[in-house]
């Protein structure tokens, strides 16, 4: 029983898509450009060479967002997205009918479709494989170079994410959609 | 016949000037199917809850051999995680760390020993055994000679082959082998990597440095491009710290790459040109009088000469502005920050290959630049960090009197050599393949060993290497892919990859140092072998038979093993013919016996090592948890999710020789009047053939690094694949907008070398008269399946110019034309 | 034990009691053989053809013989989806004039057009049961599990239900028990209403899309339903006098007309006014979308053949040109069916993740999607089974309202 949330320290990233790999090799997604759980995300910097803007060209690593209140599980008509006992998003690949309303209803671009099942599928916290081992790290954040990410319950007061969340500046993405996403970027 | 000349002599000589700074100099050679969705055909690794093997190791996707943990389910390597405990990696892998699996599990691997059955270069091979490849090598077939037809030939001058190495952590098993082959032609990946940047560091303050970047408060990183190029701990700790958290990063660069994205603020200077910056940051430095006055006047030889040499030449941040592009403000601005921030204030050394010819003449400028501001051998600075000792593996260093001496002619006017000054360790590749195919060699070489190593893709002049070896008779390559290079070989020979082998334990110095060992994973695949056991199984091939050839030409040793007369007393009682016999067996076994460099297991030699120096616990520790430093159960703690401690505040090694530079003198050399004679200039001076214009219609072509890539290495690494599909060429917008070429188009880009055909990729990242792509692609070897014809090969393109010093391969001095096809 | 087979043989009778001509393949090919009959004949075989070859490749090839990709899910087929059923609801409002609110003069039509709606929503399945993943998964946790805040859970179910009640409502018309037709018509009708409003809801329900998010869609599904519905009224009767009206029809069809264009302002007002607000203060991700639709050449074919044609041609014969309107209905109906599809397509224009995720592509602007050959072969045969359908129901059942 815990309350996972992702805290993003995203000025750190260098968008060497380590994340990118290391979810694919620990949770078995396909190979393809369309199959992310997460991504880094960048922009072309404003401005013309050479007064070129610093700050538009920042890295912005993201995944779904494990809402609390979110669309995705709203929309699902057979209830195959449903909330675990952690407050993951999962989504049940038994009751998954491919109807694609979460996919569309998603805020963040989340959710991709998993050839081998035709279901669909998105990141979850390593919850089948690293959480299972009883490990407290996922494979995003443990084998990021510059340590982007931590990862920890927020229903625990002492965990380091907590202590992140009440000390530093932070936002949220799309917060004004009410989807209360639980990935946190520290500013 | 000249008897003087000692292999043993000459490798030591030119040690003194090959300068191996704290440890982590893992030198990388540096120096492209259609673009498409790859079908999402390969079924990737997943972990479970499964009973696993956790093995740990270090990675070789790249040359920091990050430490790394294996987890292995049934036998399948399903994960490559970080090991938290060594300090130098800190806990991380990066996209390539993690795509090892893929490296490991690649079907377009080298499975088993081959030898050429069709024409050379054309990739015709038939898969034969060890004990079948090794006689190949020994005694031919029908499409090469053996070594052992050539040696006698050449009256045993074993210099008649060629041996070079790319980086790796056996490359000292096989420069042993090379050591006791007796050759003294040896070409790694230095002369197309930082052999420059290291020397010139090393004759300026006595050592190539590192940096600290964890305490640093200031930071000019010109040209090194760490968000891409990972290094550790570099990368690990300078991003954390810019953005208004603790650092101020500077980052100097032609191209707006993601190090710019990450720095507080990016200068788009005009490429070759940074040695003029340099100058103009000195000159403020001094004119201003910023610099550490007390410890210049303690470490410092011929500062008054450096200093009016500066201030005379007229290198003010005004005339450097024009040359460079950058503004003059700035360059005041840095200045004075610079100096402000002293000493915790890093001009970045650098680390890759070279750009431009008067690149020796810039790293110097660039250390004395940081010496004067006295962050040498501090905290915040630049540090020589401490080294961990380790045992020694000893070799076997025959000595063959016929052996000629390297193939470098000296130039008579100036005591140097034909093509630079100096001649380092890992000597100059592209002067020597010059050498070669001119025919100005003073000796015949005819045959070449070559292992973890891609020249044809490497340096400079793709059409210029691939005629040297069509010409060398023998070439032997020892590989884990079938790169192009080892399709222009004569025999193949596997060598399984890093998941599959135990390496050569290492000591990595720094402000953390470490001793790290790469552990076996799984048990070698297909017939493939390490390095080590394969040159035990070729040296117990080629052994007993050249030494008889050795025997047949090398006088001296014909003397050392007959016996005469004198030899025999009272007591003896063999014949003459016996005693020689034993006289030969003898010598055979205590000198030319090249099986015994071979003949232990690497755990053994690894366990050796270790407990010489630190104890037998401390070899058990490396092969269970793959890191040993002292007091490491003491000092290690984890500090949080993310933060380690490997050494307490009081135990980095931030300043080990208080300050004082490493040089002969223990003073930093401003003046270096020896090279003055050889016409190098002797202290950093701009020259006006340094002025850097691109003629109309044409760009100058930049190459790089990407974090997803190691050069060709990592080509046909399906994985990575997925991030980086193809390499695409920067084009300034609007240049790209009035040649009509959108994002996507072919174009093809030509030089007086060669051409090469890429997809453009118009962007404001880059200046109008200049381009770039990535190194590692478009190679041309067809049983390379995802690398094959893959985007565009830079070195295709690339003039084969070297800096005149080192002659090590300026890789930005081509201008290009670029056509829409 | 008797009662049970006394209520079989009771449904058993009521079966037998339908009025349903008994018919051969010769009468399904005995119709007048003049060029356009044939030509339709030959078309609806060759959409049926088209129907099985889609299929297969989709059996052979699952979601990739679809254009589908992760940033535009839905495509041509959930637009067709959506085009039967609205069309479907349309002929069940229409057909309620006469039999559930008593409108004499529309009673002509009730029996055809409820008929209609039964064979365009079962067009309609036929098409998204290859649109859907797992169509057997849906009907078992459908059930077991069900999502009740989700808007195509209530859909699914109610346009289930809706179907059982036609079903019902149309045997009984063929019995000619007006009360009960009435009855069943009535609550077939409000499940309608509610199945297709909840349609129009799964698009109204995206917080995350602006440019569908809100009220506009569930309610402009139902005016649109009912121009819909009057459009293939108009195409239904057209065939059936083949253009030459008898006097109570036309009377009808003035009235239907009349109605048409009443509904048609309305819409155009709802259209402009969705516009006006969608671009007015420039917001993001709104207003830029909203520019880019008014742009786009699939807008306009809507506007102008669903809405102005339509309209110009009632409302300038002051709703007496039968003929005209006849063609007018079948451009409308090519209107309505870019309208189904510009409504999925336009949802899913702008990307939600508007970031570059490699370095060597262009920064992600209008999300692109053309339907494969798959989706296209399967939409008409979707089609073609509407109209065999259609056409054999007018062989086994009498669908002109007696008197």
């Amino acid at each position: 029983m815990a309350n996972y949330v992702m805290v993003l320290d995203y000025k750190n990233c260098i968008n060497c898509k380590a994340c990118e790999i290391a979810c694919k090799e620990e949770n078995g997604v396909l190979l393809g450009a369309d199959k992310h759980r997460i991504w880094v995300g960048s922009n072309n910097p404003k401005g013309e060479w050479p007064k070129l803007d610093i700050a538009s060209a920042a890295f912005l690593p993201s995944q779904c967002q494990q809402c609390e209140n979110a669309p995705c599980q709203d929309v699902c008509p057979t209830n195959a997205t449903y909330y675990d006992k952690n407050g993951v998003v999962q989504v049940d690949s038994d009751k998954c009918i491919l109807c694609s309303y979460c996919m569309v209803a998603c805020p963040y671009d989340a959710r991709y479709v998993d050839d081998r099942t035709t279901t669909v599928d998105k990141c979850t916290f390593c919850s089948d494989t690293r959480l299972a081992r009883g490990e407290v790290t996922t494979a995003c954040q443990n084998t990021c170079p510059t340590k982007v990410r931590t990862f920890g319950d927020i229903d625990d007061p002492d965990s380091e994410v907590s202590e992140l969340l009440r000390t530093r500046e932070h936002f949220s993405l799309k917060s004004n959609l009410g989807t209360k996403p639980k990935l946190f970027y520290l500013t | 016949m000249d008897v003087g000349i000692s292999r043993r002599r000459f490798l030591k000589g030119s040690a003194a000037l090959t300068v191996l700074g704290g440890g982590t100099i893992g030198l990388t050679p540096l120096l492209g199917n259609e673009e498409g969705d790859h079908e999402a055909a390969a079924v990737m690794t997943k972990t479970s809850t499964k009973e696993a093997k956790l093995v740990p190791t270090l990675c070789e996707m790249c040359v920091n051999k990050c430490a790394a943990i294996a987890r292995v389910e049934d036998g399948v390597v399903v994960k490559l995680d970080p090991n938290p405990l060594f300090p130098k990696s800190k806990n991380m892998l990066c996209p390539r760390g993690n795509a090892g699996i893929q490296a490991l599990y690649d079907p377009d691997r080298l499975k088993r020993p081959m030898i050429r059955t069709g024409e050379k270069g054309k990739g015709e091979f038939k898969e034969v055994s060890w004990e079948e490849a090794y006689d190949a090598i020994l005694n031919g077939t029908d499409k090469f000679p053996g070594m052992a037809k050539i040696l006698d030939e050449e009256e045993d001058n074993r210099s008649s082959f060629l041996f070079c190495a790319g980086e790796g952590m056996a490359e000292h098993t096989f420069k042993m082998f090379y050591e006791a082959f007796g050759s003294a032609n040896w070409l790694n990946h230095a002369s197309i990597c930082l052999q420059t940047v290291a020397s010139a560091y090393g004759v300026t303050m006595g050592a190539y440095p590192q940096a600290d970047l964890e305490n640093a408060e200031y930071v000019i990183m010109a040209g090194a491009n760490r968000a891409e190029a990972i290094v550790t701990p570099d990368t690990m700790d300078i991003f954390k710290r810019t953005k208004g958290r603790g650092a101020k990063l500077i980052c100097v660069d032609p191209r707006f790459t993601n190090t710019a994205a990450k720095a507080d603020k990016w200068l788009g200077i005009k490429p070759g040109t940074d040695l003029a910056f340099v100058l103009a940051l000195t000159y403020v430095t001094l004119d201003e009088e910023l610099y550490n006055k007390e410890y210049v006047t303690n470490n410092f030889n011929d500062f008054d000469l450096y200093k009016e040499h500066i201030l005379s030449s007229g290198y003010t941040p005004k005339w450097a502005a024009k040359i460079t592009g950058l503004k003059e403000s700035d360059i005041y601005e840095i200045a004075r920050e610079f100096a402000a921030h002293a000493p915790r204030a890093i001009y970045y050394p650098g680390r890759r290959s070279t750009f431009s010819k008067n690149d020796f003449q810039l790293r110097r400028a660039m250390a004395i630049f940081q010496a004067l501001s006295g962050g040498i051998d501090t905290k915040g600075g630049l540090v020589f960090g401490s080294k961990l000792p380790l045992g020694e593996h000893k070799g076997v260093v025959p000595m063959y009197y016929q052996a000629r001496e390297r193939a470098v002619n000296k130039n008579k006017q100036n005591d140097g050599y034909d093509h630079c000054v100096v001649v380092s360790g890992g000597g100059s590749w592209i002067a020597w393949r010059n050498r070669f195919l001119e025919n100005v060699m003073p000796y015949k070489v005819r045959g070449a060993f070559i292992y973890k190593h891609n020249p044809m893709l490497n340096m400079p002049n793709t059409a210029k290497t691939a005629e040297m070896f069509k010409k060398m008779e023998l070439v032997v390559a020892i590989d884990t892919m079938p790169s192009d290079t080892v399709m222009y070989a004569d025999v193949v020979l596997p060598e399984c990859t890093y998941l599959e082998r135990t390496d050569p334990v290492f000591s990595f110095g720094g402000v953390e140092p470490a001793i790290a060992q790469r552990n076996k994973v799984i048990e070698p695949m297909y017939d493939t072998k390490p390095v080590n056991e394969i040159l035990h199984g070729l040296t117990k091939k080629i052994s007993k038979p050249l030494f008889e050839i050795t025997k047949k030409h090398d006088m001296f040793l014909q003397d050392e093993i007959t016996a005469s007369e004198s030899d025999l007393d009272e007591n003896s009682t063999m014949t003459l013919a016996e005693l020689s016999k034993q006289k030969e067996e003898t010598m055979y076994a205590d000198e030319f016996d090249l099986t015994k460099v071979f003949e232990h297991s690497q755990e053994e030699v690894n366990e050796h090592m270790v407990a010489e120096k630190h104890g037998e616990e401390a070899a058990k520790q490396i092969k269970e948890h793959g890191i040993f430093y002292p007091n490491m159960e003491k000092y290690y703690k984890q500090l949080g999710e993310n933060k380690f401690q490997y050494y307490p505040e009081n135990k980095k090694s931030y300043s080990v020789n208080g300050g004082v530079p490493k040089t002969p003198t223990k003073k930093i050399e401003c003046n270096l009047a020896n090279l003055a004679s050889k016409g190098v200039d002797p202290m950093p001076t701009w020259r006006d053939e340094y002025n850097f214009k691109v003629p109309n219609g044409k760009f100058k072509l930049l190459t790089g690094r990407h974090a997803q890539f190691t050069q060709t290495g990592t080509s046909n690494n399906i994985a990575l694949h997925d991030l980086i599909h193809t390499n695409y060429i920067w084009i300034n917008e609007k240049v790209a907008k009035e040649q009509g070429i959108a994002f996507g188009d072919k174009v093809e880009v030509s030089s007086a070398t060669g051409k090469t055909i890429i997809r453009a990729y118009p962007t404001e990242k880059i200046a109008p008269d200049t381009v770039f792509f990535v190194h590692g692609f478009g190679e041309e070897s067809e049983k390379l399946t995802t690398a094959y014809k893959n985007g565009g090969c830079d070195n295709a393109v690339i003039e084969d110019n070297i800096e005149p010093v080192y002659g090590a391969a300026a890789m930005h001095e081509t201008n290009v034309e670029i056509r829409k096809v | 034990m008797e009662t049970v087979a006394k209520k079989s043989s009771t449904i058993k009778e009521f079966i037998r009691s339908i009025p349903i001509n008994k018919i051969g393949v010769k009468d399904l090919l005995n119709f007048e053989k003049s060029p356009l009959n044939i030509f339709l004949a030959a078309l609806t075989l060759v959409f049926l053809g088209l129907f099985v070859i889609g299929v297969l490749f989709y059996l052979l090839h699952g979601h990739h013989a679809y254009n589908v990709t992760r940033e535009h899910p839905w495509g041509l087929l959930i637009a067709v989806y959506i085009f039967f059923v609205v069309s479907s609801t349309g002929l069940c409002i229409v057909g309620s004039l006469g039999d559930v609110f008593g409108f004499k003069d529309y009673m002509a039509i009730s029996k055809r057009a409820i008929f209609g709606s039964i064979v365009t929503i079962v067009a309609g399945f036929a098409v998204i049961a290859f649109e859907i993943g797992h169509p057997i998964t849906m009907m078992i946790y459908n059930v077991l599990t069900p999502g009740l805040t989700s808007a195509i859970w209530w859909m699914g179910t109610l346009y289930g239900l809706y179907l059982t009640f036609m079903i019902i409502e149309f045997v009984f018309l063929l019995k000619n028990d007006m009360k009960s037709a009435k009855t069943f018509g009535l609550i077939g009708l409000l499940v309608g209403l509610a199945a297709h409003s909840n349609l129009g809801g799964v698009f109204g329900f995206l917080n995350a899309r602006t440019i569908s998010n809100g009220v506009f869609y569930p309610t402009y599904f139902i005016l649109t339903a009912f121009i819909t519905g009057v459009f293939i009224a108009f195409i239904m009767m057209g065939f059936r006098y083949k253009l030459s009206f008898p006097k109570e029809i036309q009377t009808m069809l003035s009235g239907l007309a009349k109605i048409q264009a009443l509904l048609i302002s309305i819409l155009i007002f709802f259209v402009t006014w969705k516009f006006l607000t969608d671009v007015y203060g420039g917001m993001p991700n709104r207003a830029e979308v909203a520019e880019h639709i008014l742009g786009s050449w699939t807008f306009w074919t809507e506007v102008i053949l669903a809405m102005l044609i339509p309209l110009t041609i009632i409302l300038a014969s002051k709703a007496s040109a039968y003929k005209a309107i006849f063609f007018a209905s079948l451009s409308g109906m090519v209107g309505i069916f870019f309208m189904r599809y510009n409504l999925v397509h336009d949802t899913q224009l702008k990307p939600l993740q508007e970031m570059k995720i490699r370095e060597y592509q262009l920064p992600p602007e209008w999300i692109h999607y053309f339907p494969s050959a798959t989706e296209i072969m399967i939409s008409l045969g979707g089609l073609g089974l509407c109209l065999a359908l259609y056409y054999v129901g007018t062989k086994l059942f009498s669908l002109d309202t007696e008197h």
